[in-house]
C-alpha cells in the first residue's frame, strides 16, 4: 500500500515535469502540424485523397511518439540522476525499484496522453475531410500506445546505468531492429543451415517484436482486425514490459551514486 | 551517564575505492573509516575538502556501496529502505525539482516518507516556519537563491520526524543571519531527543554546536572524541599578560622559562608552559613587573584540526 503510493508519487510528479518539456512540446507541435497538413496535401491528389491524408497522419502519430518516448524517456530519468534530485528521493523510505517503476509509470502516462491528444487532431481532421473513421483506427492508437509504453521501458532500462548519449543510441537501435525482427526470422528460415536458422529464430524470440503491434496496413484501408490479434499483442506488450522493468531494477539496484 | 547512551550510527572499517578509468590506478577515497554516534548528540563530522565526508554520508544514504566495512543506523544495515522513515538527509549543494513550489516539494518528500495525508499540512507549515520560508512557500524553487535552496533541502529533511539527521554542509550558501537560524534549529532538534551528524569544514561551527567530533583527513580518522579530551592530549600552557616589562626581564623568562613574547603595545602577552607557570610568575612580580592576567590556553579547534590533519602516518 506504501509501496504504491509512494509509485503513484513518483509518477505524478513525472508526469508534472514531462508535460512542460519544451522539447516534447516542439515534437507534438510538429506532429500536430504533420497530421493537419494531410489535409492539404490529399486536397492536391484526386485519387485517394482519403487515404493519404490518413496514411500520413497515422505515420506521424507512430513516428513522432517513438521520437517523444526516447527523447522524454531518457531526458527525464537522466536528469534526475545529473541534478541529483535522486540523492534525496532515495534518501527516504523508498526502494529504487520503486523509485524506478514510479519513473516509468510518469513518462509512459505522458506519452499516452501525447497519442491521446494527436489522436484526438487525427480524428478532427478525417471528419473536416469526410475520410472513413472507424474502431480499426481506434485499435490503431491502442497499439501505438502498447508500442510506445515498450519504447518508454527499453529507455528506462538503459537510463538506468548509461550515459543519455548511450542511451538513446541503444534505445533507437533496439527499436529499428525490433521493426525488422519478424523479416530477420524469415531470412534465417529460408536459409539451409540449421544453426542459422535457429539462431535467428532465438533473435526474433529475445528482441522486441514490434511487428505485433503494426496494424498500419489495416488502418489504411479500413480492414478489420481481429480482437484476439489486439489481446495478443497488448499480452506481449505488457510481459515484454515486464521483463524490461525488471532486468532495470535490477541494474538500477547496483548502481552507485557518487 | 554519556557512555550509557545507545549508539545510533555505528560504521566499521569502512572503504570505498575509485578508479577513474579502465587499466587506471584505483584511489582509495576512505580507508578504514571508522566511528560512532550516541543517541541524542549532535556529531561533527570535521575534515578539510576532499577528505572524504560527502563520500562516507553517501555510504550512510545507501548511495554508494563501500568495498569493505560495515554502517549501521538505529541497528540496521545501511542497505535496508524502511528504516529510513527514521532517517533525515541534507545532501551537499542541494538541488530540487525546480518545477515545484516550496510548499509542493516537501509535501512531495513527506508523501515518499509515508507521512499521513492529515497529518502534512500543517507540518509543512511549521516547517515552512522553522527555515524561514514561509514568505516564498508558493514560488517554485527555479526563482530560489542558493541558501533558499538550502533551506528547502534542511525542511525536506525534517518533514517526517527522523529520529537521525544528517547534514552534509548545512551552513554553506547560507547568509550570517541564516547561519545562525539553522544554528538555533540544530540545537533545537537536540533538544527534542533527535541525533544529528554533520559534516562540516567551519570550525567555529563545530565549536558552538558539536558535542562530539571526528576529524578525517585523506580517507582516514585522525581523531574522535570531545574536544576538550583532545586539547588535555597536548601540552597545556598558561598566557600571562603583563605591563611594565622589562627588556633584561622578558629575556631571562625567554632563556629560563620558555616563553614565547609578543606585544601588545604598552603590554606584552607570554605564554608559559604550565609547568614554568609558577617560576615565571615569581621571577615577574620580582622584577616589578604589573601581571594583568593569567588564562589559561585552551588549544583552539583550529590547532587540533591542522595538527590531527597534519599528523601524518610516520
Ligand atoms: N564523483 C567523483 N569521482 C571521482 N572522485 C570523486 C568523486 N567524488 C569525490 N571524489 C573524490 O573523493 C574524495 C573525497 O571526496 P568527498 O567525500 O566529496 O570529500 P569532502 O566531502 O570531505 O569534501 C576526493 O578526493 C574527491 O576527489
Ligand atoms: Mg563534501
Amino acid at each position: 500500500m506504501r509501496t504504491l503510493d509512494q509509485i503513484w508519487a513518483i509518477a505524478q510528479n513525472t508526469l508534472r515535469e514531462a508535460v512542460r518539456n519544451k522539447v516534447l512540446f516542439g515534437l507534438l507541435f510538429f506532429a500536430l502540424l504533420m497530421i493537419v497538413s494531410g489535409v492539404i496535401v490529399s486536397s492536391l491528389s484526386y485519387v485517394e485523397n482519403a487515404r493519404i491524408l490518413q496514411d500520413v497522419g497515422l505515420a506521424a502519430i507512430r513516428l513522432f511518439g517513438v521520437a517523444m518516448a526516447i527523447f522524454l524517456g531518457i531526458e527525464v530519468i537522466s536528469r534526475e540522476v545529473e541534478r541529483r534530485t535522486v540523492f534525496s528521493v532515495l534518501a527516504k523510505p523508498i526502494s529504487r525499484g520503486a523509485f524506478l517503476i514510479g519513473k516509468f509509470l510518469g513518462l509512459t502516462l505522458t506519452i499516452w496522453l501525447q497519442v491521446a491528444l494527436m489522436g484526438l487532431a487525427f480524428a478532427a481532421v478525417s471528419l473536416l475531410a469526410g475520410a472513413p473513421l472507424g474502431a480499426v483506427h481506434a485499435a490503431f492508437l491502442l497499439m501505438v500506445a502498447a508500442e510506445l509504453a515498450l519504447v518508454v521501458a527499453i529507455a528506462t532500462l538503459f537510463s538506468s546505468f548509461t550515459t543519455p548519449l548511450l542511451a538513446a543510441f541503444f534505445t533507437t537501435g533496439l527499436w529499428l531492429v525490433g521493426g525488422l525482427s519478424r523479416e530477420l526470422r524469415d531470412i534465417g528460415a529460408a536459409s539451409d543451415s540449421a544453426w542459422v536458422e535457429g539462431s535467428t529464430w532465438w533473435l526474433h524470440r529475445l528482441l522486441p517484436d514490434l511487428q505485433s503491434f503494426d496494424i498500419a496496413i489495416e488502418a489504411a484501408h479500413g480492414l478489420p482486425v481481429e480482437a484476439s490479434q489486439l489481446l495478443w499483442a497488448l499480452a506481449y506488450g505488457t510481459g515484454y514490459v515486464a521483463l524490461l522493468l525488471f532486468i532495470a531494477v535490477a541494474v538500477f539496484q547496483r548502481r552507485q551514486f557518487r | 551517564m554519556r557512555e550509557e547512551r545507545a549508539q545510533v550510527v555505528v560504521v566499521e572499517g569502512l572503504e570505498v575505492e575509485f578508479r577513474p578509468g579502465l587499466g587506471r590506478r584505483s584511489k582509495r577515497i576512505l580507508d578504514g573509516v571508522s566511528f560512532s554516534v550516541r543517541e541524542g548528540e549532535i556529531f561533527g563530522f570535521v575534515g578539510p575538502n576532499g577528505a572524504g565526508k560527502t563520500t562516507t554520508l553517501k555510504v550512510l544514504m545507501g548511495l554508494l556501496r563501500a568495498s569493505a566495512g560495515a554502517a549501521r543506523i538505529l541497528g540496521h544495515d545501511v542497505g535496508e529502505t524502511a528504516f529510513r522513515r527514521h532517517v533525515g538527509f541534507l545532501p551537499e549543494n542541494p538541488y530540487f525539482h525546480d518545477y515545484l513550489s516550496a510548499r509542493e516539494t516537501l509535501d512531495f518528500y513527506a508523501r515518499l516518507s509515508g507521512v499521513p495525508v492529515s497529518e502534512r499540512p500543517e507540518r509543512i507549515e511549521r516547517l515552512l516556519d522553522w527555515v524561514g520560508l514561509r514568505h516564498a512557500a508558493d514560488a517554485r524553487l527555479r526563482t530560489f537563491s542558493k541558501g533558499m535552496q538550502q533551506r528547502v533541502g534542511i525542511a525536506q529533511a525534517l518533514v517526517h520526524e527522523p529520529k537521525v539527521i544528517f547534514l552534509d554542509e548545512p551552513m554553506s550558501g547560507l547568509d550570517p543571519l541564516g547561519r545562525v537560524e539553522v544554528r538555533d534549529l540544530i540545537l533545537r532538534l537536540r533538544a527534542e531527543g533527535r541525533t544529528v551528524l554533520m559534516n562540516t569544514h567551519i570550525l567555529s561551527d563545530v565549536e558552538t554546536l558539536c558535542d562530539r567530533v571526528a576529524i578525517i583527513a585523506e580517507g582516514r580518522i585522525r581523531y574522535q572524541g570531545s574536544v576538550e579530551d583532545f586539547s588535555a592530549a597536548g601540552e597545556r600552557a598558561s598566557d600571562i599578560l603583563v605591563a611594565g616589562l622589562s627588556v633584561a626581564c622578558g629575556a631571562e623568562l625567554e632563556e629560563v622559562c620558555a616563553a614565547e613574547l609578543r606585544g601588545l603595545g604598552e603590554r606584552v602577552e607570554l605564554r608559559v608552559a604550565e609547568k614554568h607557570v609558577g617560576d615565571a610568575l615569581s621571577r615577574l612580580l620580582a622584577a616589578g613587573a604589573e601581571v594583568i592576567s593569567v588564562t589559561p590556553h585552551r588549544a583552539s579547534l583550529e590547532s587540533i584540526f591542522l595538527s590531527a590533519v597534519e599528523q601524518e602516518v610516520q
